[in-house]
């Protein structure tokens, strides 16, 4: 399956762990990584899976390299009905913003038409786990879950 | 190969190690401290209890775990010729880059008549206390049970957090039960926070002063909110103020003074009263201690002043050929975390393209080091230091850290040893 793993991080954390998921994910399938800030929102792949982590920064903002990305669909306005995404988020509950990142990230998507396969799932830094212990089965949850999905197009 | 030093293992020098290693591919990067613990400020200068802050070092310690780069502690950058120190050019002798990542430790005081009086402390050297760092840990200030912090930006919100906390908000920290006790012992029941600002300019961001409202026994007061008139409707910062429980029969009373310029500290043995001037007015607070959160300061002036004084571009960090200064260093002290991320980048960018110009050298980075010094501790020390904190750790809390360098050091070097604070 190709599988499209974007990235919006702040800290740098997210784009780590998006690289240990590229790692585990690479020998099954076809993957291809890319920061959502180096990302042009209307030239994303119908026939990939958008596997999408996002932190959250400030008071529930978005990430800094998934700002431009966000401006960039907005201000054009971009069609996203052909693309299917899941998406993966990475907060601090100290804070009561935890987690707005990504949710605003998978609003907006939607907003545009993207179709979001299965919930989104998020990870807690305060929780003491480690964030790839959850956004594995994540990964391989809905990859499973878009399997058919794609097979049927 | 090119041997690059950083000196500081804090966030800036470890971010610029990771823009280095994919900046200059094939380069061999080593990462000096003076303590033989890596990560500086996320260790020393984050809130005991942010571990989500925290959290970044598991980010750095892949440097040393997996990307080949080295650790080399208990080494320090002083002068000339000063004993068990490693000089700017012996260090650059050994290393073709060399790059200052020191951060900016120190207090700035306050320029104020008072301000030498016992009772007057710098937020930093309370932080440093609070997460047990060497130099600090030692001597447990005297509260007392009325507190005034001058400043109002992050670092005093997180004094003023950590100082109203009861013991049971401590749990999932690391901070020490003896600090968590002493706080309690205190019986902290005023807390004054002032600035210069008014409130919608305030140097706090607005999810600092969210996050106080989940602290129920605090009740919070204003002065100056007019300084901000009718022009902030949508302010966040008046927002996140607008939201604080206002202060009723509260355990502890949190008084915000915006407009408040502060001007001299009196007492006899120790601080007693606090002076601002207020639109012209004096206000005078009387208390038992006067925090000092203004901004951060280099604790090696000389060197900093003189290096920025020549550099070729101080705002990228470019001092001289082969010598460069990252993050609060370079820049002085602004900025977050991941805003020195970001100037990593640019500055492992530029090193990139200075080496495409130095001329070929053959040196020997870490095995002159190793020929010039005694006592320097590796990565594998930390992990030593590291599972001896997690081992010893106590109910409620992530971490027991030591807090004696003698005894980091007889950790780091694998030696038995016998205090009794990292026994389990």
């Amino acid at each position: 399956m190709k599988i499209a793993l974007l990235y919006g991080t702040e800290t740098g954390t997210t784009e780590m762990l998006c690289e240990d998921l590229e790692g585990h994910l690479g020998g099954d399938h076809e993957v291809e990584m890319a920061d959502l800030g180096d990302t042009d929102p209307t030239s994303l792949d119908g026939d990939s899976l958008h596997l999408i982590l996002c932190s959250t920064y400030g008071d529930g903002e978005l990430p800094a390299t998934a700002q431009p990305f966000a401006q960039a669909l907005i201000d054009a306005g971009a069609d996203l009905s052909g693309i299917r995404f899941a998406i993966f988020g990475l907060g601090d509950s100290t804070y009561e913003t935890f987690n707005e990142g990504s949710q605003k990230l998978a609003e907006l998507l939607v907003k545009h038409g993207a179709k979001q396969v299965g919930d989104r799932t998020t990870y807690d830094a305060m929780s003491g786990d480690m964030p790839e212990d959850s956004a594995f089965p994540w990964a391989e949850e809905r990859i499973a879950e878009a399997e058919p999905l794609f097979a049927a197009s | 190969m090119i041997q690059i030093a950083i000196v500081g293992a804090g966030p800036s020098g470890c971010y610029l190690a990771q823009a280095l290693l994919k900046a200059v591919p094939g380069a061999h990067i080593d990462i000096l401290d003076r303590l033989p613990v890596p990560f500086g400020l996320v260790r020393y200068g984050v809130a005991p209890d942010h571990q989500g802050t925290k959290a970044v070092a598991r980010q750095f310690a892949r440097l040393f775990e997996k990307q080949g780069v080295g650790f080399i502690g208990n080494v320090t950058l002083g002068q000339e010729g000063e004993g068990g120190t490693l000089s700017l050019s012996e260090l650059q002798s050994a290393y073709d880059v060399v790059v200052l990542a020191l951060g900016l430790p120190k207090d700035r005081a306050l320029p104020l008549p008072g301000a030498a009086l016992p009772g007057v402390i710098g937020a930093g050297q309370l932080t440093r206390h609070w997460n047990d760092h060497p130099d600090d840990s030692a001597s447990l200030p005297d509260l007392g049970r009325r507190v005034v912090i001058v400043g109002q930006g992050n670092v005093a919100i997180d004094v003023l957090r950590i100082l109203a906390k009861r013991a049971e908000h401590f749990d999932g920290s690391d901070l020490a039960h003896r600090h968590s006790d002493h706080i309690a012992a205190a019986g902290i029941e005023s807390i004054d926070i002032l600035g210069r600002s008014p409130a919608h300019e305030a140097k706090f961001d607005p999810v600092m002063v969210k996050e106080l409202a989940k602290l129920p026994h605090m009740g919070f007061a204003f002065e100056g909110l007019a300084h901000s008139g009718a022009a902030s409707q949508d302010d966040a910062r008046l927002e996140a103020l607008a939201n604080l429980p206002a202060a009723a029969d509260h355990d502890i009373r949190v008084t915000f003074h915006f407009g408040a310029t502060p001007t001299r500290l009196t007492g006899t043995d120790r601080v007693s009263a606090a002076q601002f001037d207020c639109d012209g007015a004096e206000l005078s607070l009387p208390c038992d201690t006067v925090v000092s959160a203004i901004g951060f300061e280099t604790h090696v002036p000389g060197l900093r002043d003189d290096l920025l004084a020549g550099a070729e571009d101080a705002a990228l960090g470019v001092l001289r050929p082969g010598l460069y200064a990252a993050g609060w260093f370079a820049r002085g002290p602004r900025g977050t975390i991941p805003e020195n991320r970001q100037a990593a980048q640019a500055l492992a960018a530029r090193i990139a393209q200075d080496l495409g110009t130095l001329p070929k050298t053959s040196k020997t980075g870490a095995a002159a080091l190793a020929a010039r010094l005694s006592g320097l501790t590796d990565y594998a020390g930390w992990q030593r230091i590291d599972a001896a904190e997690l081992a010893a750790c106590d109910a409620g809390r992530v971490r027991a850290k030591v807090a004696d360098l003698t005894d980091m050091l007889t950790l780091a070097a694998g030696r038995a040893q016998d205090h009794p604070e990292t026994e389990t």
